[in-house]
């Protein structure tokens, strides 16, 4: 992840002999227990990397392999699928090769389409409220984690890594058992616990019940990545820090303001970036659970983007709708994005 | 203490929540096939059968389907290792023309929506003549996995004061020596960070295995996995004793990687 | 030792690298030297069918044949990109309601000089033909048809009182009320009818007259609000709602599996394509089984059935047509149909005239299905049709109807929309 580096009181970086006083404060995507704690230096926070200033072709070379993969792999096909946005581009297409241009007419279909609002609307609410359970639970855990005795840590732990190592073919299988009307045990423990009868209850019969049913799940599968990449930022601000504060008599939600958060801040931008990434293109465990079902209520840009490119074999206007989403989460991510290359940069 | 018994019971209702879906999928593949479904749940295994995973392991295309996965993901995660190491190394290590333009591009290209990126780079591979090969394959994954890995690894390099680089120079080091010498071993944590992750997303993947690989001797193991569904019914059993082997190694792998997490910050620390 | 880690780590992944190199080099193609490579799909023929067509192929051209299993998660973009490419398998076998969306794009080789050769002189199922016909041109041959009949447990209809299996639909009521009386707790479905089960409810549509959609000039509109429908799937409704569990009315026929809620004992009978799932979930239930096709309204009558099973097409781009050809009239030849379509598979075949032969001779078991099949509809042949399979608008517009959601005609009047436009696309 980023480096932390604290925003206040930084101590002159003087103090940096090389080897014997190195620290290495790193942020570590994965710590699984405690050590990282005990090796983060007590005092002096590192001198951030400069980079060097000098004129050279060695950083292009360096960057050459990532171009060239990425440039292959994905920047292509994202050309690619420009120009297939603006193609008439049908089954016919992708047997014979032959397309026709279509200027904007598939962006025309697509933002005319009645469908357009309700889907954008369902997409960057349930975005939000995704990204919204994800990082309060993975921060709570985060936090809960930071507190626990070493045993209890290491049983929280292998939880998260247990949840997180499942195949989506198989989380998404247990899923509908746990919640199946009729058999689901979710549903037994419900009526036993004494909501009522709820053993034929169906959750996918209405949209917001259908929603909660796939918000469950994916918060389930992302709440461990978030809440270890946390915890491991956490672990790494130093413990004097805590103790000041505890000195000086601060209550603990102002040392949370005062610390915690500005330490975490580029960690949590990041991974709240890559959530929101995620979670509004999210498509498979929405199409598993409701192929975008009741009545469309819980179709996404996801959902609309494979219909259409895939069910219709209209792959033109599936193309526009992804031009689309992709210039959507350009927009809604923009300013965070500056900030997070910034942050990068010389403080 | 008070408060300490109030975490930790917090903390053992969490694991409890957290761990029931996974409990439950390991406990139904020892389930016998009439036990499967049934109105009125049993939690704990009565009535164990290894008949499920006998089902699984005799499927056809396993040994084949396993061979194909992990020479894929050895590959994805060795190369995307060693192309995002050497990225971020430039990102942080140089101020140069594009430095900006290329970390946001990265993350650009993490935001199409996957259904519509299939048939573009379907149609990429296919000019490359990369189709229907592990190569073109491991090569799809490593971009997939790259914008994570290099954003990931550029954190942690910044992390890692320059100066140790120049005071090696000094001593007359090479910088390639540099940097396998004194970088390598301080960023060793982050690449099995990003590691883990790509790991988990080569393993996993289903649809672009399926697609890419138009023979079925270079299916890889999602493709097993979802051979359990027929037109003529699923083996609800089968699958989901497959799926507890197929999650297996991960939690393998993770335990492995979790020492050398450890061992490799000691190390650092020390030696740095 | 971090170092040597890494080093190793480098070492391995040149290894991989040059090992996936290796296998990247085309395996030496095929043309010519009397090879041929056919999918097929997952579940649908048995080893042993499958290796008595080869059989039979081999024996008549002396090439050999590469069979390779297709799963079917994502089937249709897999043919779609394997027929994009400059090698695609020689034949394929696509599901029959899938078959002309290839077959209108110019991804299938023209069949029609040689229909007739193939066919030697039996009247293919229409549900098989039809879709592999478009305007005219003839782009696969059948393989094998599927189709629904009642299974039921007989001991425990008999524990209800009911001796004799139903002729007609309001002797079937009358014994599911029986069986409803006998098992009253309210997850127990006499008859188990998933309310997103479309090919079941299709059947009573098609018996009240209704159909999905009708063609007129070359132009397709949906059906369903025509008074013929409404009242089938108001039939439809008040069987669901009657006597199929609350829980089931807006699931599939896979979560849960009904098959595995029938060998549980949690219905007292389903519409199935064969008893061979319920079976391998319960053996001992085998000789406790009995089956009839679905009655119709109509005294006397069966429910018209949705024709489900596959052809076999020719990719244009094949290298070996000519040995293609060959498989498919492997496939089709009477005597495979006989021997391994019906002997080892159980399916229906493919004409009505083996149909009228082998019914004689099939167990009863197995009966009931070959009956139900001689009164089979398909759904509509244009390429269209495939986005509604796939986009599950269908699925969805019957459980809309089952859970009671939607008033049926207003489901009606936008799912024929959806129809009218789907089905004229291009």
């Amino acid at each position: 992840m980023l480096p932390i580096r604290p925003k206040a009181g930084r101590p002159s970086s003087g103090t940096c002999h090389g080897h014997e006083s190195h620290p290495a404060v790193t942020v570590v995507g994965l710590a699984t227990n405690g050590t990282v704690l005990e090796k983060a230096p007590p005092e002096a926070p590192p001198r951030p990397a400069t980079p060097r200033r000098r004129r050279s072709l060695l950083p292009y070379g360096l960057l050459l392999p990532a171009t060239v993969l990425l440039g292959l792999v994905l920047g292509y096909p994202l050309v690619r699928l420009v120009v297939i946005s603006l193609q008439q581009y049908s089954l016919r297409s992708l047997f014979t090769g032959t397309t026709s241009f279509a200027g904007l007419a598939n962006y025309a279909a697509v933002l005319g389409d009645d469908q357009l609002l309700p889907v954008l609307g369902r997409s960057i609410g349930f975005c939000a409220a995704l990204v919204l359970g994800t990082l309060v639970i993975g921060f709570g855990v985060a936090l809960l984690l930071q507190r626990l005795g070493r045993g209890m840590r290491t049983a929280v732990t292998l939880c998260l890594i247990a949840a997180w190592a499942l195949p989506n073919v198989a989380s998404t299988l247990v899923w509908q058992w746990l919640f199946q009307p009729g058999y689901g045990v979710v549903n037994w423990l419900l009526t036993q616990v004494g909501f009522g009868d709820l053993t034929q209850h169906d959750w996918t019969t209405s949209p917001a019940s259908a929603f909660t049913l796939v918000w469950l799940l994916v918060v389930w599968q992302s709440v461990p990545f978030v809440a270890l990449t946390l915890y491991a930022g956490l672990s790494q601000i130093p413990r004097s820090y805590y103790e000041a504060a505890a000195l000086d008599g601060a209550r603990p939600w102002r040392v949370h303001r005062t610390i915690t958060l500005p330490f975490l801040q580029p960690i949590l931008g990041l991974v709240t970036i890559l959530s929101v990434i995620w979670d509004f293109t999210v498509f498979n465990q929405i199409w598993i659970l409701t192929q975008g079902g009741p009545n469309d209520g819980t179709t996404t840009l996801g959902i609309w983007t494979f219909t259409r490119a895939f069910s219709r074999n209209d792959f033109g206007q599936g193309a526009a709708i992804a031009v689309v989403s992709v210039a959507l989460l350009v927009a809604m991510t923009a300013v965070y994005v500056r900030r997070l290359v910034r942050s990068g940069e010389d403080l | 203490m008070i408060r300490r018994i109030g975490r930790n019971v917090t903390a053992a209702l969490f694991c409890l929540v957290w761990i029931f879906p996974v409990y439950w999928m390991v406990l139904t593949a020892f389930k016998p096939a009439g036990k499967i479904l049934q109105p009125t749940p049993e939690f704990l295994p009565f009535d164990v059968t290894f008949a499920n995973f006998a089902d699984a392991l005799a499927k056809p295309g396993f040994v084949q389907d396993l061979v194909n996965s992990v020479v894929v993901v050895v590959a994805v995660v060795a190369l995307s290792i060693v192309v995002a190491f050497l990225a971020a190394t430039a990102l942080t290590r140089f101020r140069f023309f594009g430095r900006r333009g290329f970390l946001i591009g990265v993350l650009v290209l993490q935001m199409v929506p996957v259904p519509a990126l299939v048939i573009p780079l379907f149609l990429g591979l296919k000019s490359a003549h990369l189709l229907d090969t592990l190569f073109g394959l491991i090569l799809t994954y490593v971009a997939l996995v790259l914008p994570f890995t290099i954003w990931t690894l550029r954190g942690f390099l910044h992390g890692i004061p320059v100066e140790l680089e120049e005071a090696a120079m000094v001593d007359g080091a090479t910088r390639g020596r540099v940097m396998r010498s004194v970088l390598l071993p301080l960023v060793l944590p982050g690449l099995i960070a990003t590691s883990v992750f790509a790991f988990i997303t080569a393993w996993n993947d289903f649809l672009f295995a399926y697609v890419i690989m138009k023979d079925s001797s270079g299916y890889t193991l999602p493709v097993w996995l979802v051979s359990f569904s027929t037109s003529t019914g699923t083996d609800y059993g089968g699958l989901i004793a497959a799926s507890t082997l197929f999650a297996l190694p991960v939690v393998v792998f993770f335990a492995l990687v979790q020492r050398h997490l450890v061992e490799g910050m000691t190390a650092g620390a020390v030696k740095g | 030792m971090r170092r040597r880690t890494f080093a190793a780590a480098l070492a391995v992944a040149a290894v991989t690298a040059t090992a996936a190199c290796g296998t990247d080099t085309p395996a030496p193609s095929a043309q010519g030297g009397g090879q041929l490579t056919v999918w097929l799909m997952n579940g649908d023929l048995s080893d042993k069918a499958t290796a008595a067509i080869n059989a039979a192929f081999e024996k008549a051209t002396g090439a050999k044949v590469t069979v390779q299993i297709q799963e079917w998660d994502n089937i249709n973009t897999k043919i779609s990109t394997a027929l994009a490419q400059d090698t695609t398998p020689d034949v394929i076998e696509i599901g029959n309601t899938d078959v002309p969306l290839f077959a209108a794009n110019g991804a299938l080789a023209d069949l029609t000089p040689h229909r007739d050769e193939l066919a030697a002189g039996q009247s293919w199922l229409p549900g098989l033909a039809g879709p592999a016909t478009v305007d005219g041109h003839v782009y696969g041959a059948p393989l094998f048809a599927g189709n629904r009949a009642v299974v039921y447990d007989k001991q425990v209809w008999a524990d209800a009182g009911i001796t004799a299996p139903p002729k007609t639909f309001t002797e079937l009521t009358q014994d599911l009320d029986k069986l409803k009386a006998k098992h009253p707790a309210a997850d127990y479905s006499a008859f188990h009818f998933p309310g997103k089960y479309w090919f079941g409810a299709l059947q009573f549509v098609w018996d009240a007259g209704g159909q999905i959609a009708t063609q007129k000039d070359g132009k397709w509109a949906g059906a369903l609000e025509s008074p013929e429908a409404q009242k089938g799937l108001q039939a439809w409704k008040d069987f669901q709602n009657a006597y199929s569990s609350a829980a089931s009315r807006n699931v599939d026929t896979k979560a849960p599996d009904q098959a595995a809620i029938f060998s549980a004992g949690g219905a007292g009978a389903i519409l199935d394509t064969s008893v061979n799932t319920v079976v391998k979930n319960k053996p001992e239930l085998k000789d406790r089984l009995g089956t009839f096709p679905f009655p119709s309204a109509t005294p006397g009558k069966t429910q018209p059935v949705f024709l489900g099973g596959s052809d076999l097409v020719v990719a244009a781009k094949s290298r070996n047509p000519d040995l293609a050809l060959a498989y498919l009239k492997a496939a089709t030849d009477p005597a495979v149909q006989r021997d391994a379509i019906v002997g080892i598979d159980g399916w229906t075949p493919i004409s009505t005239q083996l149909i009228d032969q082998v019914t004689p001779t099939l167990p009863p078991l197995n009966a009931a299905f070959a009956t139900a099949a001689k009164t089979s509809v398909a759904t509509p042949a244009a390429p269209g049709w495939a986005t509604i399979e796939s986009d599950k608008s269908i699925n969805t517009f019957f459980a809309d109807i089952a859970t009671g959601r939607r008033p049926i005609a207003d489901a009606a009047k936008d799912f024929d929309a959806h129809l009218t436009e789907a089905l004229n696309a291009r």
